[in-house]
């Protein structure tokens, strides 16, 4: 039996720079699996690789036996993955509503007739777009800035308004891109909860790739470890926490007494 | 056969002309990412300087050249100063780039509608425009050789400039990746005016020589637009392909104006950017901007 | 009502028809068009050929010449769309010079340079009236609907656009196939009202001063558009002596306006809600 999720040697170079390489690893449907390693060990590649930012140069990401890599960025997206940036990509001159309701619109249609005359479906639609959009960010804590302008919000609350976007989509597969980024203690402590939270009531598969040990270690069971773009370990926290390949990516090489 | 020769060499000589002004609009797309529009304005600046330095003054070509070059680059400077660091500095929206570039064209163009008045003026002909047999194939003029031997000269001369010193290598890095030139200790600011002054002086050369095929008037700025086509078929940001791309469009011009019609040249010219961007958008030699995500 | 503000108040309906197809490239979907008055040009001939020659009637003829308006945004924008960058932008300042040779040339169909007069003077006030009413409140429809904001989202980024499941390629075009429909119908309209049509009247400074207009108004805002149509409309008419130096301003407007103030004069708020807002406020 395939994999919901799973990586077969996926590689990308560019120009010389072996960003992934020979990637490999599966994911049961519902798992929370983490993916670390150092600045520049292609973390975000492998994300851009799946979500059809990037071609890969050799290998598959398949989703549900399907192969994502072949795929333009709002196929994959069709086919029900989500994610989010680690530079974050919110539309700022929108509302914080607006951008989930941008997102929440995909899995509510309406006919473009309809939405030049504002008949038929319009507006039960738009309701529900909006019913939908406003329960999201309730969930993340955001509903009573529903109406701000999504760049004046606090860097921290940007990141939960991307994850309520993503979750609009209604995926199956979310991609979480360091969502702790730029997190204190406290904040790192919500967002766990958060992370927890949305992966049992929506039966979600998610992928974090996070710096942060306190979240990676805490919520994921499966981890893996990347290093100049290949795989050096693979375990549950424990595991990876004594892996000595790991300790050196991090580390550096232990001195020799 | 004669005609065919006479043709290419007609084709290659205003190719050049339009490499001279594709270069300079590649080489600030290729730093800044955004298309420059305003460059006919430079083109237009260095025209009337020449001008006005030989028929005012009396002067000789290669000061009124200088004059150009000069003046139309401190132009280029102080529009880059004036309408796009503003806006550079508090947004990277190139779109109000675009916009602002657009309006600064428009700007200089009316503004010497306005004190130079439209009419068409020809160039006092201290530029040699007599016959020249070559080598017994085809009769052109001293000017279509000038202008390609002109072109060489300068395109030459911008390579060494890129190729052999300093701030030349730091607008390749800058090519590349803007803010890590910057990270590296570049004065980004002081290079951007670099590329704009540069871009300015070719564009007044390219002026001048189209001043004397065409005459100069205050809309001679919009023969850009071909030097904007030539560098997206030639590919983006890529200064080779400024000069391949501006030499397949002289020739086919000067090819379809010699054998089909002289109104056809610009269908020609629109066609062949329509059959780029269908076939291959990135132009023959284009550089792939890829954002980081 | 004299015959004067008629004509001003058509003019404006006729102005702002096509701003508004503008504001929606432009403001709303972030494209830089350089040539949008070549659509204004094939509406206006369209229609009048169809009206002339063919004896059909005006009201589906001004319809038919948004179509071909449309058709040829299509071929135009197919290739050039799917690209992000300032291919658009570019093709659409030959799309405009093009259109004009042949316009200018095609001398059996389009009657050349000298222009194309006799047209049925079918654009009254009220007619003008009527389309902009209805064209207006459709745009305001649209962009307030799953489109607008799939147009939104890939002008303020492309990326998390596609990201959301948008296929920013089509979005594109059909943003630029609706904007090219309304300048069709505003060229239309236009020959109906001066009964006569001429290439130059939809050159370089007719296409600036449609994306002046948007500028100054707000890119963004539709209110601000139609807003911005106004006033451009109204200075250019009081300011007839000084029409030479009309393109100049138009130049120095846009230049302005994004080194002082990018967000024009509305930035992206609409006149309902805004002063939904005022009034609120004194509530509380």
């Amino acid at each position: 039996m395939s994999a919901f999720f799973e990586l077969v040697h996926l590689t990308k170079n560019f120009g010389g720079v072996q960003a992934v390489s020979d990637l490999s690893f599966a994911m049961e449907k519902g798992e929370l699996a983490g993916l670390m390693g150092p600045n520049g060990a292609g973390k975000t590649t492998v994300f851009n690789l799946i979500t059809g930012v990037y071609d890969p140069d050799s290998g598959q990401a398949l989703f549900k036996g399907e192969d994502l890599g072949p795929l333009k960025t709002y196929q994959v997206t069709a086919k029900g993955v989500a994610r989010t940036f680690q530079n974050l990509r919110l539309f700022q001159r929108s509302t914080v509503v607006e951008n989930v309701m941008t997102a929440a619109q995909q899995h509510i249609p309406y006919g473009f007739v309809e939405g030049l005359t504002h008949l038929g479906r319009w507006r039960s639609g738009e309701r529900a777009i909006r019913a939908k959009s406003m329960e999201l960010l309730d969930r993340v804590g955001l509903a009573d800035r529903a109406n701000q302008a999504a760049g004046t919000l606090p860097y921290g609350h940007q990141r939960r308004l991307e994850i309520a976007r993503a979750l609009a989509l209604e995926p199956e597969l979310l991609l979480l891109d360091e969502p702790a980024a730029g997190m204190n203690a406290e904040e790192v402590n919500s967002l766990n909860a958060l992370i927890r939270n949305i992966h049992q009531d929506f039966g979600l598969t998610i992928l974090v790739i996070e710096h942060h040990m306190d979240l990676i270690m805490e919520i994921c069971k499966h981890i893996i470890c990347m290093n100049f773009g290949a795989k050096i370990a693979e375990g549950t926290p424990e595991d990876i926490q004594a892996h000595p390949e790991v300790l050196k990516a991090y580390l550096g090489e232990e001195e020799t007494a | 056969m004669t005609t065919l020769i006479q043709q290419i060499i007609n084709g290659l000589s205003l190719g050049s002309v339009y490499a001279l002004i594709a270069v300079g609009y590649s080489l600030v797309y290729s730093v800044l990412l955004f298309s420059n529009f305003a460059h006919g304005g430079f083109l237009v600046i260095g025209g009337y300087i020449c001008y006005g330095v030989l028929r005012g003054m009396g002067g000789s070509i290669w000061f009124a050249g200088a004059l150009s070059l000069v003046g139309a680059g401190v132009a280029a400077v102080l529009t880059e100063r004036l309408a796009y660091r503003p806006i550079r500095e508090r947004t990277n929206v190139t779109l109000y780039l675009l916009i602002a570039s657009m309006g600064m064209s428009i700007v200089i163009e009316n503004i010497f509608v306005i004190v130079a008045g439209g009419r068409f003026r020809a160039l006092p002909p201290v530029i040699p425009t007599a016959p020249v047999d070559f080598f017994g194939l085809a009769t052109t003029s001293a000017f279509d050789i000038l202008s390609l031997v002109t072109a060489v000269v300068f395109l030459g001369g911008l390579q060494i400039f890129l190729t052999k010193t300093r701030w030349g290598l730091a607008i390749r890095a800058a090519a590349y990746d803007l803010r890590t030139a910057g990270l590296m200790g570049v004065n980004v600011n002081r290079l951007i005016s670099i590329v704009f002054f540069v871009a300015g002086a070719l564009a007044a050369v390219g002026g001048i020589f189209l001043s004397v095929r065409y005459t100069l008037y205050p809309q001679l700025g919009g023969i850009t637009t071909k030097a904007f086509i030539a560098a997206v078929i030639g590919g983006l940001g890529s200064l080779p392909g400024a000069v391949v791309g501006s030499l397949i469009l002289g020739l086919a011009e000067m090819l379809t104006a010699g054998f089909i019609s002289s109104q056809m040249r610009d269908l020609v010219v629109f066609s062949l950017l329509v059959i780029t961007l269908l076939v291959k958008p990135s132009g023959l030699f284009g550089k792939s901007v890829g954002e980081k995500v | 009502m004299s015959g004067y503000t008629e004509g001003i108040i058509t003019l404006l309906c006729i102005n702002a028809i096509a701003a508004m197809g503008v504001s929606l490239l432009t403001g709303f979907t972030g494209i830089f068009s350089l040539g949008h008055a070549a659509y204004m040009a094939l509406g206006a001939y369209t229609t009048a050929i169809l009206t002339i020659q063919h004896g059909i009637h005006w009201f589906p003829a001004i319809l038919l010449g948004g179509g071909v308006a449309v058709i040829v945004a299509y071929l135009i924008g197919i290739p050039t769309l799917r690209l992000m960058g300032d291919y658009y932008s570019i093709a659409s300042i030959g799309l405009g010079e093009a259109i004009r040779l042949i316009l200018e040339n095609w001398q059996s169909v389009t009657r050349g340079a000298r222009g194309y007069p006799g047209i049925d003077p079918y654009t009254t006030l009220p007619v003008a009236l009527g389309f902009f009413l209805v064209l207006a409140l459709c745009m305001f429809n649209i962009i307030n609907s799953r489109f607008g904001r799939a147009c939104k989202a890939c002008r303020d980024d492309y990326i998390a656009a596609s990201i959301l499941g948008f296929n920013t390629a089509r979005i594109r075009i059909y943003s630029l196939a609706i904007s090219a429909f309304y300048c069709g119908v505003a060229g239309a309209l236009l020959g109906g009202f001066l009964s006569f049509i001429q290439p130059v009247m939809f050159d370089m400074m007719k296409s600036t001063e449609l994306t002046s207009v948007v500028v100054f108004g707000g890119l963004g805002s539709l209110s601000g558009t139609i807003l911005g149509t106004a006033v451009i409309t109204l200075v250019t008419e009081l300011f007839r002596p000084i029409s030479q130096y009309r393109m100049l301003i138009y130049g120095a407007v846009l230049v302005v306006v994004m080194v002082l103030r990018p967000e024009g004069i509305m930035g992206n708020r609409e006149f309902i809600p805004w002063i939904r807002s005022l009034v609120g406020r004194k509530k509380s």
